[in-house]
């Protein structure tokens, strides 16, 4: 049983639809991958799965049942998004940023504390800087600093947004390999990117375009497959 | 002088406790609430009612007054900011302003429109510090005060408070991590209630009070003191209302008593105000954007 399935999913702004009907199927463990031009509807999907956004049709199904609820309750379920422009709070410091990441689990201090060292350990460089204001961090600092925060509450689908995006091809190549890390730690991951490098390390991947998945393989198949490269990548 | 000085700062941390309140839920929530004098407002007359009318105990009457406040901005938040949530800041600045004329007109309907005085919290005589005056009432509001400020510093580096803080900063940040906006803005009202409440006691029983006291003469000197202390700051809006109460009564001392200058107290605070916008716009405590 897949842990993500969504079938025939629409949600749009107002009255204007932007998603058409997904489809796509998350198998537990995995790597998955979105990919698609700017404006095919990536964000939207993740933000409708996170319960940020209402869908207005279709039907999503996590651990086999239908998910419905508030942002809380998801979060709560172990479905958390690192929404796209990282969304740090800028004014509270790295260490009062992951504490608030943990705020579904915060009365099980064993399980902050645990969560915390496990994000330490993939991101030493956020306990250095644990006193340092999230604003005032690099980007890709940001990125680690928006990644952590999502692992705090012990999730179970880590959603993570464009983690590349503005980011030197040095750091991107340490976010992926912390999300694969993260990964083989036996959290599911869906990662929306634009950047090739990240087909490699994916189990699968979806291709998205004007609201709908218009194609889904495996991740190498994907990479050596030279018209979606072409369309997806400009390489 | 130097009484005129003492009398600026009890009375500025008074509008200094209601700026609090003001800047807590500008910061949370982007709105101006006009309505923060009267949870002040419906808690003295709450506790009057309690004490001075039904003859209940003093504690009753603050209790009763503060739980009136409490209640009042939770209903506030539920019937009036929460629907208007998504309308533009006019309408929601419009309508709080409704809300504190409505509370006003309430108080006059269950109270006549009469001066009151409330008894202070504790009698007795003045006593002499820096050659003022100074009543037990108010070295009351100072340990108030204390405890409030311990009380606050210690709330904001709670979970709670870090939420509260975190959802003024990214609203949509705070719900990817799974706090709810509507607890927020419950708690946030309920908080800026309780402080108005506060105020309202602490000022009550240092003179006479009407109905709409707290609005027409404490919420601009508070406003004003919002926006010297910076509109986001709390230490600042507190500040920010010392300033104001100190200026307000220097301002009557010098122009008033010695130069017979009409309206000395608010030509005092305007000039202050004036002053500040033109050297720092973003207030004392702002960020420059
Ligand atoms: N807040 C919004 N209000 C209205 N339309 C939006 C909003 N956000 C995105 N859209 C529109 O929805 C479509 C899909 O956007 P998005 O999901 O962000 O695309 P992607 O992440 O794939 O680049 C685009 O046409 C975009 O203009
Ligand atoms: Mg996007």
């Amino acid at each position: 049983m897949p842990l993500l399935e969504v079938s025939n999913l629409r949600a749009g702004y107002g009255s204007v639809p932007v998603l058409h009907g997904v489809d796509m199927s998350v198998e537990e463990g995995s790597n998955a991958v979105l990919l698609g031009l700017n404006g095919a509807g990536k964000s939207t999907t993740l933000m409708t799965l996170a319960g940020l956004l209402p869908a207005t049709g279709g039907e999503i199904l996590y651990r086999g049942r239908p998910l419905t609820g508030p942002p809380s309750a998801r979060v709560r379920a172990g479905i958390v998004l690192v929404p796209e422009g990282r969304h740090v709070f800028p004014a509270l410091t790295v260490r009062q940023n992951l504490r608030l990441g943990a705020w579904t689990v915060r009365r099980d201090a064993r399980r902050v504390r645990q969560n915390l060292n496990d994000v330490h350990s993939i991101f030493p460089r956020l306990a250095e800087r644990a006193d340092q204001q999230a604003g005032t961090l690099s980007g890709g600092e940001q990125q680690m600093l928006a990644i952590g925060r999502g692992l705090m509450s012990s999730p179970r689908l880590l959603l993570i947004d464009e983690a590349s995006l503005g980011l030197s091809p040095k750091l991107t190549e340490q976010v992926f390999a912390a999300v694969q890390l993260i990964n083989q730690r036996g959290v599911t991951v869906l990662m929306v990117e634009q950047n090739a490098g990240v087909l490699a390390q994916a189990d699968t991947a979806f291709v998205m375009q004007q609201g709908r998945i218009t194609a889904t393989g495996s991740g190498s198949r994907t990479l050596e497959d030279e018209a979606v490269r072409a369309a997806y990548f400009g390489s | 002088m130097g009484a005129f000085f003492a009398l600026g700062l009890f009375q500025g941390a008074v509008y200094g406790l209601l700026a609090v309140g003001i800047v807590l839920v500008y910061k949370a929530k982007r709105v101006f609430n006009f309505a923060q004098g009267e949870f002040g407002g419906v808690a003295a007359f709450c506790a009057f009612g309690l004490t001075v009318a039904l003859g209940l105990p003093y504690w009753v009457g603050v209790v009763g007054g503060l739980a009136a406040a409490v209640a009042m901005g939770l209903v506030v938040e539920r019937v009036v900011v929460r629907p208007l949530e998504s309308s533009s800041r006019t309408i929601m600045l419009v309508a709080l302003v409704g809300v504190a004329l409505f509370a006003v007109a309430v108080t006059v309907l269950a109270a006549e429109p009469v001066p009151r005085v409330m008894p202070p919290i504790v009698e007795g005589g003045t006593v002499d510090i820096l050659g003022a005056g100074i009543l037990p009432q108010q070295l009351i509001l100072l340990a108030v005060l204390a405890v409030l400020a311990a009380a606050m510093a210690w709330f904001f580096k709670t979970d709670l408070g870090l939420a509260v803080l975190a959802s003024s900063q990214d609203l949509r940040a705070a719900q990817v991590v799974g706090i709810s906006p509507t607890a927020v803005s419950r708690l946030v009202w309920g908080l800026a209630a309780l402080l108005g409440g506060i105020a309202g006691l602490l000022y009550a029983p240092v003179g006479i009070f009407t109905p709409g006291f707290m609005t027409f003469t404490m919420l601009v000197p508070a406003f004003a003191a919002a926006v010297l202390g910076g509109m986001t700051s709390l230490p600042g809006a507190f500040i920010g209302g010392l300033a104001i109460g100190v200026v307000q009564n220097l301002g009557i001392y010098l122009l008033g008593q010695q130069l017979a200058v009409p309206g000395a107290a608010e030509l005092g605070v305007f000039a202050l105000l004036m002053l500040v916008l033109l050297i720092r716009p973003q207030g004392l405590f702002g960020k420059a954007v």
